[in-house]
């Protein structure tokens, strides 16, 4: 009510409200100008037909679409141009021509469309801008985080509040009574000591139990820093931080790999990791393979990917490597120290592991890497003992050979048993405990 | 029986009272280091207070706790662009080339993410390997070469030198120079020298056609005894450091050829070496050695290819002496009358004309007369090879050889070997034109005659008066710095090639690495003065379709392809052989002292000096490192210095005597080391060392620096003792003097520490006939030990209650046989030539650290597997008549003429290893596949378990190897060598005790490829670097459990024994006993 009020005794106020509604009005109205279905069936044959070298507004490979129409506006026929651009260009049109060689003479393949066809790819790409500023009001805010663990900590402080309430109250009501008691005897009331007072004398009165309470501290604090000491240094697992070092570029995993997104195979990046030791970071031409077509990405627009381009020395405005490179420094984000050897090969391709299994919810979770797993050698070993090697009707010719050879002979039937015990073989009566299977 | 023969390591040994034996039970024989580690700090000197000390002590503890609370952050950079055939992490095999003049193999180079890190034979092809078996061998020198690639010493670019001081320019600036130089002496009518090595490539053969024909006349005749002589023209002389112009000018004079023969000794029953190193350094060793090899099995043995005999007549006892059947010791000057009544004896028996008889004193005569009837009876199924650079001795030889009619079959003169070309007269006529100042311009490509010619200051005068000198050598090097410009040329690792090393076999050469410095191949060098602008790439692909039709990626694939070969049928020989008599005994006389000096297995004619690898090879024979000796007979020693044997014992803190040797007037005074089986009154010095003695830049480890930066030479330079005679040049001499100076010289052997004498369990020889008796119990008995049981079932428990020693066990035994993997190597010790082929593999594999002579000295080096050398004597020890210590110190007498054997030795994998149960942190541990396991992360120093390992096996780093105080020695200290690490395999530290691993993470690697293969691991999958480099054989790795592999076969030979057996280690490797085609009296000379 009172905004109204307020509202009509402001007249250049409501002017700009009246502005402001007028310009959403006329937006709206241009918008409703365009013709949805002719939108989208534009929309559904760029991407099938065009999308991998134009884009509606923006030169990539090709020159941008929109506009098309225009620029050929009295200088030939755009259908035919699109429907077989050599053809078109032999038959002598000049601007067919200079278009071919203005754009490094890279052959736009004949377009199996009709006319119409062509229309309605022109029309969407035509009105792609428009649509586009609409349908994007504002960068949205990131996504929140993942939810936060249940926090329970302020309960346990009101507990804890309630108990010593609950504590002073009964002493008090104790020490009352106590005096009470005390007066009726004829006995003057107790001394009134502080607490550390009365601390010093249940000790000086109970010297045995007091040691005790000395000794029980002492050796909760040894334990308790023993404990600490070995996480040192430690991180990810469950009670460590995760390290998360940043990055020169945002790369983002979970856009990339996430199933809900691009859900890019892991290893067509760190295609190292069913051949070698190392999965590999992969090398910047690798991103090229997408990144010479995609220059700008959902979240962080073009800056992020430009930094791509300086590294392989890409320009993408005249879509050509100048052959100026400069190294991408990343932080490793998974160190081991020196004297440990891991191959990921053997737990990839051997052991047919997921990634997910040490590196955690990376395609999912992770906008940024973080080391989720301690990587300390419990870690390892924990899985060691527990993981069974499917040794018997395996289908990998070298398990079949360890698992004749323990069928086979005296000793080995011997072994056998011993293994089975729990049921199962394990990486670690395999030898994955042994010291030379990860340090030499 | 041959198997009681004993054997000791070294002759301190027969002093029951020296140091050696006294330290023996010890692993290191001397304690540790505590007053250098604590002077170090200045501890010792300081006046800290012990309560300063605590708060000191409890302040870097914090210190240290809280620095270690935040992990440092790791940059990690992957390639802009990948390159399609690298995998980080996944090592690439390329087949090349290798070939410097003196050695030749065709190999595999390993590379890691773009590097060079090891090098081994190439197991399918080349003639360096052994088609039969599929292995390849490769010496320590070749496989040590990957080291030099990254030697911080070499030239970074084209150099101009003025006034002794090189400054580097552009290649721009040098194609500039050198061009308008050579077109200055080429219009004035002045002569232009290209001095090289034996040229083998076709390529460079062409490139030197270019040239001659851009700047002269192409007037060269083709026998090069002429070529140098002719003025005004391009010439093209070949000079090399080590000569075999003797050889060449004989097969010029009997078969029209200058040429060094090839040689086939798979189809010798009998082989004859005279004087002729060709194990080792003397021809084609790397195919000598096989050859030789495939004949030494007795198992393989038939009576169409019976074992081969092997006689070896030499001064000096080589490496190829001790291999041998019977070896005579004779001097020098007796040489030509071995020869000679060779010659004579086979003369005389098959009819033809003789040239003389030899005179010999009566052993040596009669063992020449037992070598002739041999090879009588082996005709055309044997070879004489002479190592005199003689033409007449080799006249003779090749007549000897002729009427045994072994051209055509053992040695084929047809098709002759293209290696050895050099010409001396040649070289000698070109220092003479150098100072008649008749040469123009003169470029030097892979010699280097200003350390290794005798006149070198002639040569160095004379190259001072022409008007352009270029050297293309890598280093700023006795003669590279002396010239107006250094051209460097490429490392063979960064090299494009093609070689022709055998009639109707071509081999190639790539780079496996870019160019780590501004240099260029010295073919495209001379290509661009000659005005042609082509890369040397294409040229050589040029050349090669020349050549070949064959595809050229798959030639380059396997580095070889074929060519064609001319019939190897016999040619006419004709010769003087009563001229050749004359010669060969010329100049000949006996002398008090007589001189020869030859090129050791590590560093051949000195090419090899920069390798730091190869200067801690110790010798084969004597075991010395980074240093050259004078080779002595002990009794000659003694007698000379008048000291007994227990004074002449070299060790930590026995330095040895110093003698002064004077050979053709120059003087040298050189450490002396007693060498059993030296001919008497003969002293032997290797060439190769003193390198850089006057400040040259000659490479790391060549020659180390003094603190103040003065030069300190490895050695020195035994060149000046060679000299030309006739036409040749002889690298023996007759008349020095030789004379005790009482001073002494720190000189650092390795392995002297061992005493094998009293146990048969270490060294097991037999001879042919014995072996061939089939039984094992003759010559390989196993040990017994008394047990507290009537065994024999005589009612009675005494000493004849014997049981086989492996048959006790202590402990419960490792569930490895038939489970799993069981990882074994077996050593068949008559394959093994003692090369060290092995260990320098080793070094490179494992990321061994060089820690130079003065830890040597202290026994500190880090070798994870030696070759013991054992000598023997023939006395037993069931001497009658002798008191048990007067038995002992007999046993102990040297023989003057023992023979010798070899035993690598590794750590034996012992499956109830002694160090492992005192280890007090389990950091070693025993793995199911029985690999003797080592965690230097959890290893605390405590050094018990080398103490407790019977073998001795086990190194300790008492320091950080990688650091600048041993910088110098070290190539894991500079930023380059670094490079040559193999990066599967950690750099350890100080305080940690490391030892061979059966290279366990090639093993891990193997397996895992089979699991991604799916399939069983194959046997030969998997090799360690030692059985790699070993083309022989001799080391053989696998799965014992695996019932069809070649390892097994080796445990279950008769001949196998497992090292030390008595005392129940039950090792992994077992050894097979060496089997010597000789009888009882071969290793007396009668």
């Amino acid at each position: 009510m009172s905004l109204v009020y307020r509202l009509l005794n402001r007249p250049s106020r409501l002017f700009g409200a009246a502005a402001i509604f007028t310009f959403l009005l006329i937006g709206t109205a241009a918008h409703a100008q365009v013709d949805e279905a002719e939108y989208g069936a534009g929309e559904k044959l760029f991407k099938a037909n065009c999308g991998s070298c134009h884009k509606p507004d923006k030169d990539m490979t090709g020159p941008a679409v929109a506009g098309a129409k225009e620029r050929w506006d009295g200088k030939g026929d755009v259908h035919a141009w699109i429907k077989d651009s050599q053809g078109y260009i032999k038959s002598g049109n000049a601007h067919a021509k200079q278009l071919f060689e203005d754009h490094n003479k890279i052959v736009m393949p004949p377009q199996p469309l009709t006319d119409a066809e062509i229309d309605q790819v022109l029309y969407y790409a035509d009105n792609f801008a428009t649509v586009n500023a609409k349908k994007a009001p504002a960068k949205e805010a990131p996504a929140a985080g993942t939810a936060e663990p249940a926090v329970t900590w302020p309960w346990w402080l009101v507990i804890g509040a309630l108990f010593w309430i609950v504590l002073f109250s009964l002493g008090g009501v104790r020490k009352q009574l106590a005096n009470a008691v005390r007066e009726k005897q004829g006995l003057p009331p107790e001394k009134d000591l502080n607490t550390w007072g009365r601390i010093r004398r249940w000790a000086s009165r109970n010297k045995g139990w007091a040691s005790v309470v000395v000794l029980l501290f002492v050796v909760w604090m040894t334990v308790l820093l023993w404990n600490w000491m070995f996480n040192i240094g430690v991180y990810g697992g469950e009670k460590n931080a995760h390290y998360k070092p940043s990055q020169p570029i945002a790369f983002d995993h979970s856009l990339h790999a996430g199933k809900d997104n691009l859900a890019i195979n892991c290893q067509y990046c760190h295609s190292g990791a069913s051949k070698s030791r190392h999965a590999g970071i992969p090398s910047a031409n690798v991103c090229m393979n997408c990144h010479q077509a995609i220059s700008e990405g959902p979240k962080t627009g073009t800056e992020e990917i430009a930094k791509i381009y300086a590294a392989v020395g890409w320009d993408p405005g005249t879509m050509k490597y100048s052959g100026e490179q400069k190294p991408i420094k990343w932080n490793k984000v998974h160190n081991l120290p020196d004297h440990v050897y891991f191959n990921h090969s053997q737990h990839v391709a051997v052991a047919k592991l997921e990634c997910q299994q040490c590196h955690g919810p990376v395609d999912t979770e992770m906008d940024q890497v973080q080391q989720w797993s301690p990587l300390t050698m419990r870690w390892c070993l924990d899985c060691h003992n527990t993981t069974e090697v499917k040794v018997a009707g395996s289908d990998n010719g070298y398990y079949q050979e360890v698992h004749r050879r323990l069928t086979e002979t005296p000793m080995g039937r011997r072994e056998l048993k011993k293994y089975l015990e729990d049921e199962k073989i394990t990486v670690r009566e395999l030898g994955g405990f042994e010291c030379a299977k990860c340090h030499y | 029986m041959s198997s009681t023969k004993r054997y000791w390591q070294d002759l301190s040994e027969l002093e029951p009272a020296s140091t050696p034996v006294k330290t023996a039970a010890e692993e290191f024989n001397e304690p540790m280091p505590l007053d250098q580690v604590l002077a170090d700090g200045g501890i010792a000197g300081s006046t800290t207070s012990r309560r300063d000390f605590l708060k000191f002590l409890g302040f870097s503890v914090g210190a240290a706790a809280l620095a270690a609370c935040e992990a440092p952050v790791i940059k990690s950079i992957p390639y802009v662009n990948k390159p399609e055939e690298i995998t980080p992490g996944v090592a690439n095999w390329y087949a090349s080339t290798y070939y410097d003049g003196e050695d030749f193999a065709s190999v595999l180079v390993k590379t890691r993410e773009g590097r060079p890190i090891h090098v081994q034979g190439n197991p399918r092809f080349g003639v360096n390997r052994n088609p039969a078996t599929g292995r390849s061998a490769v010496n320590a020198r070749i496989n040590s070469s990957v080291l030099s690639l990254y030697d911080s010493e070499r030239l970074a670019g084209p150099m101009e030198v003025t006034d002794g001081n090189p400054s580097q320019r552009s290649w721009e600036q040098a194609d500039k120079a050198i061009g308008d130089a050579l077109a200055k002496a080429s219009a004035a009518g002045k002569r232009i020298v290209l001095l090289t090595g034996t040229v083998i490539s076709p390529s460079i053969q062409e490139a030197i056609k270019v040239f001659k024909a851009k700047h002269g006349l192409n007037i060269s005749t083709g026998d090069p005894a002429v070529s140098a002589t002719v003025g005004g023209a391009v010439d093209h002389v070949q000079y090399d450091p080590v000569s075999y112009a003797g050889i060449a000018s004989a097969n010029l004079k009997t078969y029209g050829k200058w040429a060094f023969p090839s040689y086939d000794l798979t189809k010798a029953d009998v082989v004859v070496g005279i004087g002729a190193d060709f194990l080792s350094n003397w021809g084609s060793t790397t195919e000598n050695t096989w050859q030789y090899t495939s004949r030494r099995r007795p198992e393989d043995a038939t009576t169409a290819r019976p074992m081969s005999r092997h006689w070896q007549f030499e001064a000096r006892m080589s490496m190829t002496g001790a291999n041998a059947d019977r070896r005579v010791a004779v001097r020098p000057s007796q040489i030509p009358q071995v020869v000679l009544a060779l010659h004579d004896a086979v003369a005389s028996a098959t009819g033809n004309s003789g040239a003389g008889k030899g005179q010999l004193p009566e052993g040596i005569a009669a063992a020449a007369a037992q070598c002739a009837k041999e090879l009588l009876a082996a005709k055309g199924k044997s070879v004489v090879m002479c190592g005199v650079n003689e033409e007449g001795i080799q006249v003779l030889v090749n007549s000897i050889n002729t009427m045994l009619g072994n051209y055509g079959s053992t040695i084929d003169i047809r098709n002759e070997s293209p290696f050895f070309r050099g010409n001396d007269a040649a070289m000698a006529q070109l220092v003479k034109d150098l100072n008649a100042g008749t040469v123009g311009a003169i470029l030097i490509h892979g010699t280097n005659p200003a350390y290794t010619l005798p006149n070198a200051e002639e040569f160095k005068a004379g190259i001072k008066k022409t008007d352009l000198s270029v050297c293309f050598n890598s280093h700023a090097d006795e003669t590279a710095s002396l010239c107006n410009w250094i051209t460097p040329d490429h490392h063979w690792l960064e090299s494009w090639g093609d070689f022709n090393p055998k009639a109707g076999t071509f081999a190639l050469a790539q780079p496996t690495i870019s160019p780590l410095f501004d240099t260029r191949q010295w073919g495209e060098s001379l290509l661009k003065w000659s005005g042609v602008g082509q890369d040397w790439h294409t040229f050589v692909q040029t050349v090669f379709k020349g050549i070949s039709t064959a595809s050229w990626d798959q030639c380059l694939h396997d580095g070889t392809f074929p060519g064609n070969a001319m019939a190897t049928e016999p040619t006419a020989f004709t010769a003087d052989l009563a001229d050749a008599a004359r010669r060969a005994t010329d100049g000949v006389k006996e002398g008090e002292w007589e001189v020869e000096v030859y090129t050791t297995e590590a560093l051949a004619s000195g090419l090899h000096a920069n390798n730091p690898w190869l200067q801690e090879l110790p010798d084969p024979i004597t075991k010395v490192t980074w240093d050259n000796y004078v080779s002595i007979s002990p009794e000659d020693l003694s007698t000379l210095t008048g000291k007994s044997f227990k004074q002449l014992y070299i060790g930590q803190e026995s330095p040895a005597q110093v003698l002064k040797v004077t050979v053709n007037g120059v003087a040298m005074e050189l450490p002396a080391v007693m060498s059993p089986g030296q001919a008497p009154k003969t002293i032997s010095v290797a060439l190769g060392y003193g390198r850089g003695a006057n400040g040259e830049r000659v490479g790391r480890a060549a020659c180390l620096r003094n603190p103040d930066g003065s030069p300190a030479p490895v050695g020195q330079n035994a060149y000046p003792w060679s000299a030309l005679r006739g036409n040749t040049m002889r690298y023996e001499a007759y008349d020095a003097s030789v004379e005790p100076t009482g001073r002494t010289y720190a000189i650092a052997l390795t392995q002297t520490q061992m005493t094998g004498m009293d146990r048969g369990s270490i060294v097991k020889e037999t001879t042919f006939t014995v072996w061939a008796l089939n039984k094992p119990e003759e010559y390989n008995p196993p040990h017994t030990l008394a047990v507290h049981e009537d065994v024999n079932k005589d009612g009675k428990i005494d000493a004849r209650d014997q049981v086989p020693a492996t048959s006790i066990n202590l402990w419960a035994d490792h569930p490895i046989e038939e489970v799993g993997h069981r990882w074994g190597m077996s050593i068949d010790l008559n394959a093994c030539i003692g090369c060290g082929a092995c260990i320098t593999a080793c070094n490179s594999e494992n990321n061994i650290s060089v820690v130079g002579k003065d830890e040597v000295r202290r026994s500190r080096e880090m070798h994870w597997m030696r070759i013991d050398r054992y000598y023997t004597s023939d006395t037993h020890e069931d001497t009658e008549g002798l008191s048990w210590a007067g038995k002992l110190a007999a046993m102990e007498r040297p023989s003057a003429d023992p023979t010798v054997i070899f035993i690598p030795m590794m750590c034996q994998h012992c499956n109830h290893a002694p160090c492992e149960t005192v280890c007090p942190v389990a950091a070693t541990t025993h793995s199911e596949e029985g690999l003797n396991m080592m965690a230097y992360n959890r290893c605390i120093g405590t050094r018990y378990c080398a103490n407790n390992c019977p073998y001795k096996v086990r190194r300790f780093n008492w320091f950080n190897y990688v650091t600048e105080d041993f910088g110098q020695v070290n190539p894991a200290w500079d930023e380059l060598g670094r490079m040559v690490l193999n990066p599967d395999v950690v750099v350890r530290s100080r305080g940690v005790m490391e030892k061979c691993t059966l290279c366990v993470q090639r093993i891990q690697e193997g397996k895992l490829e089979a699991k991604k293969q799916g399939r069983p691991v194959k046997d030969g999958d998997i090799q360690t670097a030692c059985s790699a480099a070993c083309g022989y054989g001799a080391i053989v790795f696998g799965d014992l459990n695996d019932a069809g592999s070649q390892v097994r076969s080796g445990r279950d030979n008769p001949r196998g024994y497992e090292m030390l057996e008595e005392i129940g280690t039950q090792p992994n490797v077992n050894y097979l006993v060496k089997v010597r085609n000789s009888s009882e009296g071969d290793n007396h000379q009668a």
